[in-house]
């Protein structure tokens, strides 16, 4: 038993002095059992794979802080990089095609259309964008009866348009994406829309066609708070137009003639040094509810001043 | 006798020699483990995440899928052939389901078949490793590199199940022929999921992994099958099959689908697609981002166009004797003629066949659109468009078929002669094209000028530099035969120019567009005078050199120009019928001209029109005969072809000739004072 106890202490580290001597204590217990130990964890660990454990699951540890580098790792960067670039694409085209669609004029679509870019419209919406210019310059990109006769036989169901440095060319298309008619507004054109659509100098009353149809920008505006949501943007389109301009609304005049389905509304702005009037489209039948509401106004406080009247 | 001290003195150092090597050796490991720790990928989680990409998927306009770029989808394990799974287990790491992630015993074994055997390599990398490389290294061998793999390895084995890794590995594995992963591949070679496939085929494809190139069954079948056999005979060692089933696998008959190379449909065709969407969105979008585009492409006329074009250069070599050069055992040296086709739509531009040479496979150089070739007589519609328009002339104006000479400020004089070497004297400019006379050419061009020929090449399309030359008229400066089919297609729609295009939608892979392609044509030329040269050109096809298409059985209403340069470089012909515009061009790619086994030089008429020809025919099977739209101010009349006045009963040589308004036989014929010796029966052409 004393044999088995292995006391590095009172181990002998001479020299052996002869082979026996060196056999016997090289086969003598305790390197035995040592090269046993040896040969017990070399076949464990061929059996077990302890090592490779270990270090598999201390690299895992390690994971989130190494970099994300290698072939795999590459490919998907530039598959991030490909799907950032097409959403980007993809953005830009649709939210230039959200705001055309938006548009009430094409002036509006001309600002937010980068040069070269374009556009797809429907040949309904074009035709309103057509019928919202002025007829003399609507007639300059093309004549109502050419657009109707398109209009009419079927074959235009879209529209194309392109801001080009030039102005705008237009593209009416089947549905085949053939071009039925091409068409241009040139950059000189474009400015004369514009032109139109800024304000013009001067009062209400400068204007024929406003006489008897002038109301303060109050009563407008109490009148136009009465209406239905829906019918709000068909009376002022563009109230963002109206906010963007020096000075303050003073009246507004509604005009007496319907062109297409539409009433000019004029509306006076006072900037404490002059007077200007900004012409909007609005749509004929949600005039006529405005005026309803104008006149109702009206007659009440026609009313009320009468009836104080009799008080007194 | 040595002492016993000195041996044990020996056997110590021997011992402590080891002993620090096995030291220097654990620490080497350890200073590797911590070099290689300090860039070491992140592995991904989980695994198939960033296997998956979405391909970039390419249509015809058909609607039939002719390509796909890039994209990998991972498909459950459940999704494939457990045959499959156990011949790639067999074949790669049949110790896979026991290892965590070396194989030690196969490791040891490749080591010492590595120091012991010289010459002699043996893999011994698990599939963990395998997948190591393929998901994170490159294929440079350094021990570093093959250190991190394994290390790479034990992570994976450590984060994920065997499933998992199997099912990452099988995913992303090169299978060859532009296939990873075993679901493409399957499709790929066999047409068929790979959940369908038997024992034969997985044995093949398990076979791949090893060299896809040089196991590809497509170049090297019996290559393959013996590899197949290989891995079969894994598995029979292995257990998984009986040496039976093995056997019956192995002479079961492959059904591989034909090689994706050689058939793809329009691979000229699509290259150019590539590159065009490349050079708009940039390679990674193409390549990573996951495209559906939607092409012009017409897979039926682009398998006849394919077709006809192999043929045609076959007949070609048969004229030219290719084939007895190649019985003398010489046909390595031999160079073979080349073509190239491309079909275009003449009401919008739309491509809808392009061949860019006799076979993808040999070479990839698109001579339908990179090839700038001479067109010889090919571009003297042009010029009798300009003369037309120019100088106020008819089809029925006479000129003289004669030697000329026209001087050429600070150069040689230019002295053009006909094909023929003959002249045939006087003839109305109609005759003359459908002869393609170059003396007359010649003539036209030194009154309207070099410059204006040009100008209406470039209104019809013509892009390539032109060079302002006399020559010019007679095809001198290069084009390609996309230009030439295009621009002729502007003869075809009545001088209306639609610009050629070969993309016609473009959306990502949620179905958003991105672009689409707006048909817009303008009017270039005008519509009379383009008519006037298309009934010219009807008469090259009806009676002139490109009267062969006739010959050949195409009998719609067509009209066309050949196009011969000098020496037989190149043979064109070019022609389009109201719905369709063809070029063809046929020759050596370099220095050599077309002569057939008796020396004749081979014209446009005998080289590039037959091709056209047997395309035509296939490609408007089925169509009803359309004339090409007369505008109202076009009238006919009847001619003299020699003297251009109105033929009467008896005159012999007649032509029927198209007239626009204002414009008289009479008044417009000019009266020739030709000397004619009445003895030789000949006119007096001296210059």
């Amino acid at each position: 038993m004393r044999k088995l106890c292995i006391n590095f202490g009172t181990m002998d580290w001479s020299e052996p002095r002869d082979f026996k001597e060196w056999a016997r204590r090289a086969f003598s217990l305790r390197p035995l059992v040592l090269v046993l130990l040896i040969f017990v964890v070399i076949i464990l660990e061929l059996r077990f794979d302890w090592l490779e454990q270990a270090l598999g699951s201390y690299l895992v540890t390690t994971n989130k802080k190494r970099p994300e580098s290698g072939a795999i790792w590459e490919i998907g960067h530039r598959r991030i990089t490909a799907r950032q670039t097409l959403e980007q694409l993809i953005t830009d085209r649709q939210s230039s095609q959200r705001e055309a669609r938006r548009a009430n004029n094409f002036t509006q679509i001309a600002s937010n259309l980068p040069p070269g870019q374009g556009v797809m419209l429907s040949s309904e919406h074009f035709r309103e964008l057509y019928l919202s210019l002025p007829q003399a310059i609507a007639s300059k990109i093309v004549s109502p009866l050419e657009l109707l006769r398109l209009f009419s036989n079927g074959s235009w169901v879209r529209t194309y348009l392109e801001n080009e440095d030039y102005g705008f060319k237009i593209y009416l298309l089947n549905s085949e994406n053939r071009v039925l008619r091409e068409l241009r507004i040139s950059s000189d054109l474009l400015h004369q829309i514009r032109r139109v659509e800024l304000a013009l100098e001067g009062t209400l009353e400068d204007m024929p066609t406003f006489e008897n149809r002038i109301y303060t920008a109050d009563r407008f505006f109490k009148a136009i708070e009465s209406l239905p949501e829906e019918d709000l943007r068909s009376v002022v389109p563009q109230p963002e137009r109206l906010l963007g301009m020096p000075g303050r609304i003073v009246r507004v005049g509604i005009s007496d003639e319907a062109v297409s389905g539409y009433i000019e509304l004029g509306f006076e702005i006072d900037d404490g040094t002059r007077r200007r009037v900004i012409l909007v489209r609005a749509r004929e039948w949600a005039v006529w509810s405005l005026r309803s509401l104008l006149e109702e106004k009206a007659h009440e406080v026609d009313r009320v001043s009468r009836s104080q009247g009799n008080e007194t | 006798m040595i002492a016993p001290g000195t041996v044990i003195r020996f056997l110590r150092t021997v011992f402590y020699m080891m002993l620090a090597l096995v030291s220097i050796a654990a620490l080497i490991g350890i200073g590797m483990f911590f070099v290689a720790l300090q860039d070491l990928p992140r592995v991904p989680d989980p695994l198939s995440r960033i296997i998956e990409t979405p391909p970039t998927e390419i249509y015809a306009a058909t609607g039939e899928r002719i390509m796909v770029i890039g994209g990998r989808e991972a498909v459950p394990l459940s999704k494939v052939s457990t045959q499959f799974i156990q011949a790639m287990l067999a074949t790669e790491d049949h110790r896979f389901w026991e290892h965590h992630g070396v194989d030690k015993l196969r490791t040891l074994k490749a080591f010492w078949v590595t120091l012991f055997e010289p010459g002699r390599i043996e893999g011994a990398s698990t599939v963990t490793q395998q997948l190591s490389k393929n998901l994170f290294f490159s294929f440079r061998r350094s021990y570093m590199r093959k250190f991190r793999e394994l290390l790479v390895a034990l992570q994976i084995e450590a984060q994920y199940s065997k499933r998992e890794i199997l099912e990452a590995y099988i995913n992303q594995i090169p299978m060859g022929v532009g296939a990873h992963g075993i679901e493409q591949a399957s499709r790929t070679f066999f047409r068929k999921p790979a959940i369908e496939l038997t024992l034969a085929e997985s044995a093949l494809l398990a076979g791949l992994p090893k060299s896809p190139t040089r196991y590809n069954p497509y170049l090297h079948y019996d290559r393959a099958k013996e590899r197949q056999r290989v891995v079969l005979s894994r598995m029979v060692a292995v257990g998984y099959i009986t040496r039976a089933q093995a056997e019956s696998a192995s002479r079961d008959a492959l059904n591989l689908r034909p090689s994706p190379s050689g058939a793809r449909t329009g691979s000229y065709f699509l290259d150019m697609v590539v590159k065009s969407l490349e050079e708009r969105y940039g390679p990674e979008v193409i390549y990573h981002g996951g495209l559906k585009v939607t092409t012009t492409l017409d897979p039926q006329l682009q398998t006849w166009a394919v077709e006809s074009l192999q043929e045609g250069l076959a007949r070609l070599e048969r004229m030219l004797g290719v084939y007895e050069q190649a019985e003398y055992g010489r046909f390595g040296e031999v160079v073979r003629p080349q073509g190239a086709l491309v079909a275009v739509e003449t009401n919008s531009g739309a491509i809808k066949a392009m061949v860019g040479g006799r076979s993808y496979v040999e070479t990839e150089y698109n001579r339908a659109i990179q090839n700038n070739r001479l067109p010889g007589s090919g571009f003297k519609p042009f010029l009798y468009y300009t003369a037309f328009e120019r100088l106020g002339m008819n089809p029925a104006t006479v000129f003289v078929d004669r030697p000329v000479t026209i001087p050429v400020v600070g150069a040689q004089d230019w002295t053009p002669s006909n094909f023929g070497l003959k002249h045939e004297g006087p003839m109305i400019v109609k005759r003359a094209l459908v002869k393609s006379v170059n003396s007359i050419a010649a003539q036209l061009v030194e009154r309207t000028g070099p410059e204006e020929v040009i100008r209406t090449a470039r209104r019809c399309g013509i892009e390539s530099h032109l060079e302002p030359v006399y020559s010019l008229a007679l095809g001198t400066s290069g084009v390609s035969p996309l230009e030439m089919a295009s621009s002729f297609a502007t003869f075809a729609n009545g001088g209306i120019r639609h610009e050629p295009f070969w993309i016609w939608r473009v959306e990502d892979a949620l179905g958003r567009v991105l672009e689409e392609h707006i048909i817009s044509g303008e009017r270039t030329l005008d519509a009379s005078i383009v008519y006037q040269l298309v009934d010219l050109m009807r008469g090259v096809v009806d009676e002139g050199t490109g009267s062969v298409i006739r010959r050949l059985g195409f009998d719609l209403p067509a009209a066309g120009k050949t196009g011969t340069t000098d020496g037989y470089y190149d043979t064109w012909f070019t022609g389009f019928t109201p719905t369709l515009s063809t070029s063809v061009w046929a020759g050596y790619d370099q220095g050599e001209g077309l002569r057939d086994t008796q020396g004749m030089g081979i014209t446009g008429g005998r080289g590039a029109a037959p091709i056209w020809a047997n395309f035509m025919i296939k490609a408007t099977q089925g169509e009803p005969p359309r004339e090409f739209a007369i505008p109202p101010d076009i009238r006919f009349e009847t001619v003299n072809a020699i003297t251009g006045r109105a033929a009467t009963e008896s005159t012999l040589n007649t032509m029927r000739v198209a007239l626009r308004e204002g414009q008289s036989i009479e008044r417009d014929t000019l009266d020739y004072e030709i000397p004619f010796h009445w003895e030789t029966g000949t006119f007096d052409l001296a210059p």
